[in-house]
């Protein structure tokens, strides 16, 4: 560690007066964002319960539901999240090793991959809403005979839904962080909104590896 | 000087090829159609160990504080509570709600 943080002058306009330095100010912030990350995790769980909930009930519900999800789409939308994870750790090494051309770059890639996902998510969902699958009473589509159809539909659309709000989400605060690194906010000393907004795309990350196997690879 | 763990461009990739194979099996377990809840519970199973690898390599849980994994271990205890309690009730009813 002493070799990477040796080559760089001692920035310290970074660090807010009510810190004893630049450690503990880095350490704050990312207990802050655990602490954040843990009640996402539990905003999640709530929509995991009631999928969990109603898949005990109507277990050949979702055994017949999921064939109208593509499997291919879903395997390549979680590989295009895992390879934007990678670059997004990519990211906070090139900041951690003040190469700020890497950071931006790799943080360029890492939109690139965010938004790969959300245009197959578009026609997952356009393909679906023509043939009549939309969530809750504007159910309207014949193919499914289980008369609980809507409700498989209506966990999907809310779980990959919400989930991908919070892609949109990462996408701007991934366009933040290029424009702050463009105006050499960050340095080996000082990456923090790298490092919180990572963790926060990890965690987006993981919620995407139990939504795959739990909506699309049920038969 | 804790949490400022560098991690390689070796290891990073290292990390994101496992958890690409590990997708890759998850996708061909369906292939051999694992009989019964057992699917469930493969299918469930190689997400948990997927998300251990994120967690602690690429969230760097590994070299973090200990408060900051409890906090993590905390949430998904309190997640699993959160389901077990409510599969008490609605796993044991004579009928569901109809109009559920």
């Amino acid at each position: 560690m002493a070799e990477t943080s040796a080559s760089t002058e001692q920035r310290t306009d970074h660090i807010q007066h009510h810190f004893v330095d630049s450690d503990q100010q880095f350490e704050s912030s990312k207990l802050g964002m655990w602490i954040f990350l843990v009640t996402e995790i539990l905003f999640f769980g709530g929509l995991f319960a009631a999928y969990i909930v109603y898949r005990s009930w109507y277990p050949e519900l979702y055994l017949e539901a999921s064939t109208e999800l593509n499997a291919f789409w879903g395997t390549v939308n979680t590989a295009v999240l895992i390879g934007s994870s990678l670059t997004v750790a990519m990211a906070i090494r090139s900041a951690q090793l003040n190469q700020i051309k890497g950071l931006i770059y790799n943080l360029y890639i890492t939109i690139f991959l965010a938004c790969v996902f959300m245009v197959i998510k578009y026609f997952e969902y356009a393909e679906k809403l023509e043939k009549g699958i939309a969530p809750g009473r504007h159910y309207s589509y014949e193919g499914i005979a289980h008369e609980k159809a809507n409700i498989f539909f209506s966990i999907y659309y809310m779980m990959t839904g919400l989930h991908g709000i919070h892609v949109i989400v990462g996408i701007g605060l991934m366009i933040w962080l290029v424009i702050k690194a463009k105006k050499k906010v960050f340095h080996s000393g000082y990456y923090t909104p790298v490092e919180i907004t990572g963790l926060y795309w990890h965690l987006v990350d993981v919620i995407w590896i139990f939504l795959f196997p739990l909506l699309y690879l049920i038969d | 000087m804790s949490g400022h763990h560098i991690s390689s461009a070796k290891f990073l990739w290292g990390v994101a090829i496992s958890l690409f194979f590990l997708t890759f099996i998850t996708v061909a377990v369906t292939w051999i159609q694992i009989p019964g809840p057992w699917n469930v519970v493969v299918a469930v199973a190689i997400a948990v160990v997927k998300s251990l690898i994120v967690a602690a390599f690429f969230m760097n849980l590994w070299w973090d504080s200990k408060f900051n994994v409890l906090l993590f271990i905390m949430s998904v205890v309190f997640f699993l509570l959160l389901i077990g309690i409510t599969l008490l009730d609605t796993l044991f009813r004579v009928d569901p709600v109809p109009s559920f």
